[in-house]
């Protein structure tokens, strides 16, 4: 009985901050402050422990062990990196912008953090604030870190780290237009921009937009991989290119900030994904075992288990498809931004668009029955959810016809066009091209 | 520069490259190496761990392995084995042997005679290749390359061994976890 007590704490917390504070203060300033302390350091401990995580996971597609000297398996070698990065010098480069230097980290950290406000980790107490524009904020949000990296490349007076300052930049404004894109889709079939709304949509239609919008959820997967900087998309911090890209110039606390930053964001992209195609904390049955019968502290916390497992393996593919894929090309990246992912993000809303005309049209006059309530996202009867997950399967090969039509003259990611590239220009159509035979110089004795 | 035959995709591989094939393929081995990291046992066959945790692990070298030289002794007697004839010194193809030997007064049924014994074995294992010529040069078993392969100093001259490192072994400092 003692976990059911852990487990109902809420309202026992609540009762006993009542007799201390007046009931306003308590619900929009106590509250919060608990869920915001909580946030934060559970994503941070969480944060270091990707970083031991991705070593651990690297290691074993490697047939390595990873890190095993610090504690069992490794298990501190995060505590002693974080106390290892804080005595390290913190170190300016001459010339630098020192104030710009200074603020660019702490830019970056704030962007990634605040949209963990707004992100659903379950139902009731276990999101922080339910902002009706939810999705809008993310994307407005998330898109500051684009900002921390420029300043931070522009300000280290370093030709490295304004080079992958410049990539970044570029980089991340293309794929922002395709991730936004691709999240117009889900939210027709959501009817809400909040974040909570789009999850109860999936909740009460119990299916995961993940069928209805397969497109739409792989541009929002490669658009955030590329987002986030992260391989195979990792080109502002190439390695064998540009050092260590916009951070080349960072040491110790500030460097990390930069890591924190960035492992922040993967769980953010991770939780929005989840939260916009997976479901979210959605998951058949759980609501009819636990909240039906009573047992809502259950509820929320196996809900929230249900949420962090989903976001866990998007993140383990993060780590499984950087280490399978080679790094673009630049020009690679930049096409497959431009010419593939965003033409297929507006076919996705044009067919979603479709998709969901015809639903509607269908309701009423043929006498089908496809809509079963708008109250909470676009509520569909068993017709409608098939029409709905048939016409996200022919989306898929839909786009895949279009975007082969709009590229037949790319050369990139195109074998065919490629064949008839690899060929010299000087040389006369169709005629085979012999090899000019280096003629042996008769001057040599 | 010829033209590079490039052969026109057949409908096959039109639709791998379609659903992707390659890329789950490539997928599907990191992913077999993760699980095979955690579950199998067998690293040279299957996809285990293959790296060794060396100072905590003694590696197990193979059994062709050559590596420290060792003067061995009589073990009854503990009187050295070797009886400087220097053939290991002129078996060494690296010229990294010295056999000084010295003469001591014996007396042979009655008679006093002399006889050439051990002083100083010089063994210098920086130039040594470890081909183990001299070992089997040996005609007394004497000299043997061991399988200790730890012998990193701080100075060059340490790589240098005399008879007393030779017959006892060199003092490091082994790994206690």
């Amino acid at each position: 009985m003692s976990v059911l007590a852990l487990l109902a704490a809420p309202s026992f917390v609540d009762t006993l901050l009542l007799k201390f504070f007046s009931e306003q203060t308590v619900n929009y300033v106590i509250w919060p402050l608990i869920q915001v302390g909580l946030v934060v350091t559970i994503t941070a401990g969480w944060v270091a422990y990707a970083t031991y995580l991705e070593r651990k996971i690297s290691a074993f597609m490697q047939a390595r062990l990873g890190p095993m000297r610090v504690g069992p398996w490794g298990l501190l070698q995060p505590i002693a990196d974080g106390l290892k990065l804080l005595t390290k010098e913190d170190f300016i480069p001459e010339n630098a912008d020192r104030w710009i230097f200074f603020v660019a980290p702490y830019i970056a950290v704030v962007a990634a953090f605040i949209v963990l406000a707004v992100v659903p980790f379950g139902p009731d107490w276990a999101v922080i604030t339910d902002v009706n524009i939810g999705v809008l904020f993310v994307l407005a949000v998330s898109s500051v870190g684009v900002l921390a990296l420029i300043l931070a490349g522009w300000s280290s007076n370093s030709k490295y780290a304004l080079l992958g300052a410049l990539r970044s930049s570029a980089q991340m404004v293309s794929y922002e237009v395709s991730m936004g894109l691709a999240i117009i889709g889900a939210l027709m079939f959501a009817r809400t921009l909040s974040l909570s709304g789009v999850v109860e949509a999936q909740a009460s239609n119990s299916v995961w937009f993940l069928l209805y919008q397969p497109v739409g959820f792989m541009i929002f997967l490669v658009s955030g991989i590329a987002e986030n900087n992260r391989a195979p998309f990792d080109l502002p911090e190439a390695e064998s290119e540009l050092v260590a890209g916009f951070h080349t110039e960072y040491s110790g606390f500030r460097w990390s900030l930069f890591f924190m930053a960035e492992y922040t964001a993967m769980v953010v992209v991770t939780a929005v994904a989840t939260t916009l195609y997976l479901g979210g904390w959605y998951f058949p049955f759980v609501y009819r075992l636990t909240e039906a019968k009573g047992y809502h502290s259950v509820y929320v916390v196996v809900s929230l288990i249900v949420f962090l497992a989903k976001a866990g393996l998007l993140l383990y593919l993060y780590f499984w498809l950087r280490w399978t894929l080679p790094r673009f090309r630049y020009d690679q990246l930049m096409d497959l931004g431009w010419k593939w992912m965003l033409p297929a993000a507006l076919i996705n809303i044009v067919v979603t668009a479709i998709a969901v005309t015809v639903i509607q049209g269908l309701d009423n006059p043929s006498g089908m029955h496809t809509i079963k309530s708008l109250s909470a996202g676009l509520g569909l009867t068993v017709s409608g959810k098939v029409i709905a997950i048939a016409f996200g399967i022919v989306n898929l090969f839909l786009t895949a016809g279009v975007l082969s039509l709009i590229n037949w003259r790319s050369r990139d990611f195109n074998l065919k066009k490629q064949r008839h590239q690899i060929r010299l220009v000087d040389l006369p159509k169709g005629k085979p091209a012999v090899a000019p035979v280096e003629t042996v110089s008769e001057a040599r004795p | 520069m010829p033209l590079v035959p490039v052969p026109k995709p057949t409908f096959t591989q039109k639709l791998k490259r379609f659903f992707m094939v390659d890329l789950l393929k490539g997928m599907a081995v990191t992913l077999g190496f993760n699980i095979g990291a955690l579950t199998d046992k067998d690293s040279v066959a299957g996809k285990g761990i293959y790296t060794e945790q060396y100072p905590k692990v003694r590696p197990d070298v193979a059994p062709r392995f050559h590596g420290a030289p060792r003067l061995n002794m009589d073990p009854e007697t503990h009187d050295t084995l070797c009886i400087a004839c220097n053939l290991c010194a002129l078996a060494c193809p690296e010229d990294c042997i010295d056999v000084i030997p010295m003469d001591v007064e014996v007396v042979v049924a009655g008679k006093p005679r002399r006889k050439k014994v051990l002083d100083e074995f010089i063994f210098d294992t920086s130039r040594c290749m470890f081909c183990a010529l001299c070992q089997e040069a040996c005609p007394t078993y004497c000299l043997e390359l061991t399988q200790d392969f730890e012998l990193a100093t701080y100075s060059r001259a340490g790589f240098v061994w005399n008879r007393e490192m030779l017959e006892q072994g060199r003092e490091t400092v082994k790994y206690e976890s």
